[in-house]
């Protein structure tokens, strides 16, 4: 079936069964690629992405439920050239090992902070529970505070 | 032979809800003396339903409806009602924290394809509902308590538990990230709705235990 | 220079004209191949040596420059998340004299000849190719200042270089304008190298060179892979260990939407369908018969990896402890501790697959993998194909972690292109991920240790149980183990590192298991790293002895007990290490060598309601010249963090064949609630070479968390994954 929906500010519409797993809409029929399959049961996060500005973990999220929302990729988290204060926080600190789950905890940690602006250690534990099997989480920590600073400090 | 004892093994859990309900059934029926109900208990807390009060909270006792009427601010999950993976919690409007919401992963509809149940309004009741931990008959006063049940009154209370989407997702659980259905509750939705009905009608009352 | 090494230049020089059009490629072959694998001591492998880098230097193309100012160095290695691609830049830009980030690294595919033979792992990339690349790079440095001389006019003493830029006088050239139209190369002799006092980019923090890619979600993965007219693919795996395919009905699954066709082969099914969900429901609609050996549970393989079973091997041997520690067990003055850890996954985020194209006779495929040169030998072999036509493109890992030194979904995929024609993707989901994962094996330890009458060890023992970890290796000839007699890999950190105590002896046991394990980071090291120190830690207590000064008493005086020495004293230092419990937090220390490279940490823990919580890791590592210490650091760090993981979470099971669980959350990991708050890591230069990094701070991490627990609980924990409940 047709579903419409705008990502990363611009309109889409796509003809596939309405059961389809946003994620792979967004990978294969779209071809953004920076949202990661990791376990296809919402178990680790690296699918997650922006539904209306909620964190969502898209390889369970029927497209359906796309219909008529904006939906955020992290190729969409910054607008242009202009990195997103995540982005730019996980640039500063250096963050990235093998780099696989970290657009699923940038996004996540985006929609954190647009509740959360100054988020404490424990609202970071609490809300960033993706995978990563590097071990990357000591720099996240610290990027996660930075991009905060970042963030507020250009709003 | 390998191939046989697979078969049964993966049939088990199903076999097991099967007689379940076929003995809820049977237990109707014959009106079995109530000590040889309790020796086949088909519930952790609850006597086997017989009369409506019985029957209705059977099912308010499975893990069904108690993996997300936690005590405290996690919610459960599975069959052995485990609490919920990666820490989950229940935020200040029990839909979950800030990047972390009920609906970060549960959906409208159960989600066969992942696993992950879903229906509307998925969310974790509230703290005055927790009935982790209770008895039946706590629960019940629980669940009658306008100060704890949302001020609903007995209608509404009847309602909520006949008709709300969330409540009747109990009988389609789906299935779980392995692709095994879930556990049923221990009397089919049409009894139970009908018990609530009749318990209710017959006045709400809570027997002493 | 014989005849027959210059007419290998000129084919050199062909091949990479060929390959990249105009430009410049460079090829320094040598003595880096000299000496097998293989052939040295076991001993040697295991505990200090930095085997040669086994790979191609000649004749293949390792760096390119284009006229138009491209630098590009095809790595042999593979980009992990290990920070490889990082160092290798800063190598050669330290003797190209060109900044960092003007370097393009790229993954060599196996058709430009730079095929790694040894694969990526074993913490040796750097460590490898520390050498050969700034020689590499010296020499084209001196090839390009050849042509620029002959340009300019000038003498090659005029020259000078800088950014990449070589210029006399007034006159400059960038090397794309040296390399352009210039079609006869001269290669000198390699030139010496710069001294470490000289270095400008060796030993700086410099940013990762894949980090913008990497921030921006670029598709850049093995699973990111796009071809035009690509289809999805699905296979099935077995469900059950020690299991084979009977019979497969397709009825259904041939009808279902999207599916364009079933491949059988002897050891897969395959469905081939328009996207990946039409072809993963498909595949699951696939009724699968399976043949089972033998019924297999958890308890059993437990049973079967105890020491006293298998095959031995002693690896280690000073004075005669058996009958020591034998006497002392007699008499109950020994101290006996018995250590059990469990099988563990890889768990790395980015499913195993392959993108495959089998056409006109080339085949061609694009994946994550550690073992380019493996995987193009099993295509070509399964296909029937000469290696000439086969090019494997290896892609950034979405991690490593050995997970994929075995690429069956190369060949699976290519099978299922050839089948249909047309370019297919094929990756596994996560249960099968976990279901065919090649496990760190389990094992089970026994430690015993005496101590004289002045509380120092007189003796030490140290036996130990494991399945495959190098073994059965695609990595290894089958006759590795008729060679070597222990398995390299479960061996690893097993041997005692405190070499001054008297009577030492470490005696592994090998056991074949029903299911496969293999290379997870550090082998053996975690597992025997938590068994020894854990017993160091004991015997310490028993002698009334701080930790730290027990061990420093009991190491040999020679260069690697000198480095080993100050690794411990610095952390010990740098933690202010305590054995009070203050504030309900204690500290515990461990420390291991890996590879040669020495690694202490002190980790400060609290037990509340028996939860163990590690609020703090001091750890210094010394692995010689740090070429990146932010790296280095950052590899440090994720040891300590994956070693937190698998000592405290992490654990698989086995009922009815059947390998559990499958998915993360059931399979619990450490998470950002569990990664300690504070991590303090020293760096210490204490060779002048670049040492291994990679994996040896994965060895201290259990123990230290144990002996704190220890120190708050009175409870030694034998077992990993620990726990107090």
């Amino acid at each position: 079936m047709k579903i419409s929906f705008n990502i990363n500010g611009s309109a889409q519409t796509v003809d596939v069964d309405e059961k389809t797993p946003l994620l792979w809409v967004v990978r294969d029929l779209l071809d953004l690629k920076g949202t990661k399959f990791g376990c296809g049961k919402a178990a680790c996060g690296a699918c997650t992405l922006h539904v209306d500005g909620e964190s969502v973990r898209s390889c369970s999220f029927p497209v359906k439920y796309a219909a008529g929302k904006d939906i955020t990729t992290i190729e969409g988290l910054s607008s242009g050239d202009a990195l997103h204060a995540v982005q730019q926080a996980w640039k500063e600190e250096i963050v990235p090992q093998c780099g696989y789950c970290q657009p699923g905890f940038m996004m996540a940690t985006a929609a954190m902070l647009d509740k959360i602006p100054n988020p404490t250690d424990e609202d970071i534990d609490n809300n960033i529970v993706n995978i990563c099997r590097c071990g990357t989480y000591y720099r996240m920590r610290k990027a996660i505070h930075r991009a905060a600073e970042i963030k507020n400090t250009n709003s | 032979m390998m191939k046989k004892s697979n078969f049964k093994f993966f049939l088990l859990p199903l076999f097991i809800v099967v007689c379940s309900i076929v003995m809820t059934m049977a237990f109707e029926i014959e009106e079995v003396p109530e000590t040889e109900m309790t020796s086949n208990s088909l519930s952790e807390n609850a006597a086997p339903a017989n009369e409506p009060f019985d029957k209705m909270m059977a099912v308010l006792t499975h893990k069904r409806c108690v993996n997300c009427h936690p005590a405290g601010d996690r919610p459960h999950q599975g069959e052995d009602s485990h609490v919920h993976n990666f820490g989950v919690q229940r935020g200040e409007d029990n839909h979950g924290v800030a990047a972390l919401r009920c609906e970060s992963c549960h959906q409208q509809e159960n989600n066969n394809y992942s696993g992950v149940p879903g229906a509307p309004e998925w969310s974790v009741a509230p703290l005055s509902m927790a009935w982790e931990g209770l008895t039946r008959v706590e629960i019940a006063q629980s669940m009658m308590d306008p100060a704890k049940n949302g001020g609903r009154n007995l209608a509404e209370i009847v309602k909520h538990l006949t008709e709300h989407e969330l409540v009747l997702w109990a009988w389609e659980p789906g299935v779980d990230a392995e692709g095994n259905p879930r556990e049923l509750p221990p009397v089919p939705k049409d009894e139970y709705i009908k018990a609530v009905k009749d318990w209710a009608a017959a006045g709400a009352v809570i027997p002493a235990e | 220079m014989s005849a027959s090494k210059s007419k290998k230049k000129g084919l050199r020089r062909r091949k990479f004209l060929k390959y990249s059009g105009i430009g410049l490629g460079l090829i320094i072959g040598g003595g880096y191949l000299s000496r097998h694998m293989w052939r040295r001591s076991i001993f040697e492998i295991a505990e200090s040596a930095i085997v040669p880098y086994n790979g191609n230097l000649s004749p293949n193309i390792w760096f390119q420059i284009t006229p138009a100012n491209e630098i590009i160095l095809h790595s042999s290695k593979v980009e992990m998340g290990q920070g490889t691609f990082t160092g290798l830049a800063q190598l050669a830009a330290e003797e190209l004299e060109v900044e960092v980030e003007k370097i393009k690294v790229v993954h060599a595919d196996t058709a430009s000849g730079n095929i790694d033979g040894m694969s990526t792992g074993g913490s040796l990339s750097i460590a490898t190719l520390w050498q050969p690349v700034r020689e590499m790079a010296a020499t084209m440095r001196e090839m390009l200042k050849q042509k620029a001389a002959e340009k300019l006019g000038v003498g090659i003493a005029d020259l000078k270089v800088e950014n990449g830029v070589i210029s006399a006088g007034g006159n400059a050239l960038t090397y794309g304008e040296v390399v352009e139209g210039v079609t006869d190369w001269e290669f000198p002799d390699t030139p010496k190298l710069k001294e470490a006092k000289d270095f400008k980019y060796i030993g700086k923090p410099v940013a990762r060179v894949d980090l913008h890619d990497k921030v921006v979600g670029a598709p850049m993965f093995g699973i990111d892979v796009e071809v035009p007219d690509m289809l999805h693919a699905s296979v099935v795996r077995p469900e059950k260990i020690d299991a084979k395919l009977k019979s497969v009905d397709s009825s259904k699954a041939a009808s279902m939407p999207g599916v364009i066709k079933i491949v059988e082969e002897k050891d897969f099914v395959g469905v081939i369908a328009e996207t990946h969900v039409q072809a993963e429901n498909a595949r699951n609609a696939l009724k699968v018969e399976w043949e089972i050996n033998k019924s297999w549970d958890l308890a059993e393989v437990r049973a079967m990896t105890k020491v006293g079973n298998g095959k031995l091997t002693v690896i280690q041997k000073e004075g005669d402890a058996k009958s020591i520690l034998d006497d002392a067990e007699e008499e109950g003055s020994v101290v006996k501790l018995e250590f059990n850890t469990p099988i563990g996954a890889h768990a790395q985020i980015e499913p195993n697959g392959a993108t495959a194209l089998v056409k006109d006779g080339k085949a061609t495929v694009w994946l994550s993998t550690q073992v380019p040169l493996i995987t193009l030998n099993e295509v070509s072999d399964r296909l029937g194909m000469d290696k000439e036509n086969v090019n494997i493109i290896p892609k950034f890992l979405g991690g490593g972690f050995g997970r994929r030194l075995h690429t069956p979904n190369a060949v699976q995929a290519a099978l299922m292109s050839k089948a249909i024609g047309r370019p297919v993707k094929c990756f596994f989901d996560r249960k099968q991920e976990f279901q065919n994962d090649t496990f760190r094996p389990p094992t089970h330890h026994i430690v015993r240790g005496k101590l004289d009458a002045n509380g120092n060890i007189e003796a030490i023992g140290h036996d130990f149980s494991s399945g495959d970890v190098a073994f059965n290796s695609a990595l290894m000839p089958p006759i590795a183990g008729t060679i070597l007699g222990a398995d390299i890999g479960a061996i690893r950190g097993g041997a005692i590192q405190y070499r001054s105590i008297p009577n030492i002896r470490a005696e592994s046991w090998h056991v074949d298991l029903p299911f496969a394990t293999s290379w997870w980071r550090s082998l053996g090291l975690l597992a025997n790293t938590f068994a020894i120190e854990s017993s160091i830690d004991e015997l310490a207590i028993k002698a009334q002895k701080n930790p730290v000064d027990f061990r420093l008493s009991h190491i040999e005086d020679n260069e690697a007990g000198k480095r080993l020495r100050n690794v411990i004293k610095t952390c010990a230092e740098k933690a202010g290490y305590t054995d009070e419990v203050v504030n309900g937090r204690a500290m515990g220390f461990a420390a291991s060598t890996d590879a040669g490279s020495p690694c202490a940490q002190v980790v400060e823990v609290s037990v509340v309601d028996n939860q163990i919580k590690v609020h703090k890791v001091t750890a210094v590592l010394d692995c010689g010249i740090a070429v990146n210490p932010d790296q280095v650091r950052a590899q440090v760090e994720g040891c300590i963090i994956m070693g937190i993981s698998a000592s405290m979470f992490e654990q698989m099971d086995l009922k009815d064949n059947k390998l559990f669980p499958v998915i993360y959350g059931p399979y619990q990991m450490a998470m950002m609630r569990d990664a300690p708050k504070e991590i303090d890591v020293v760096l210490i230069e204490g060779a002048d070479f670049a040492g291994p990094v990679g994996e040896p701070p994965l060895g201290p991490i259990g123990a230290a968390i144990g002996n704190a627990v220890r120190r708050i609980t009175g409870k030694r924990l034998t077992d990993l994954p620990m726990s107090l409940a």
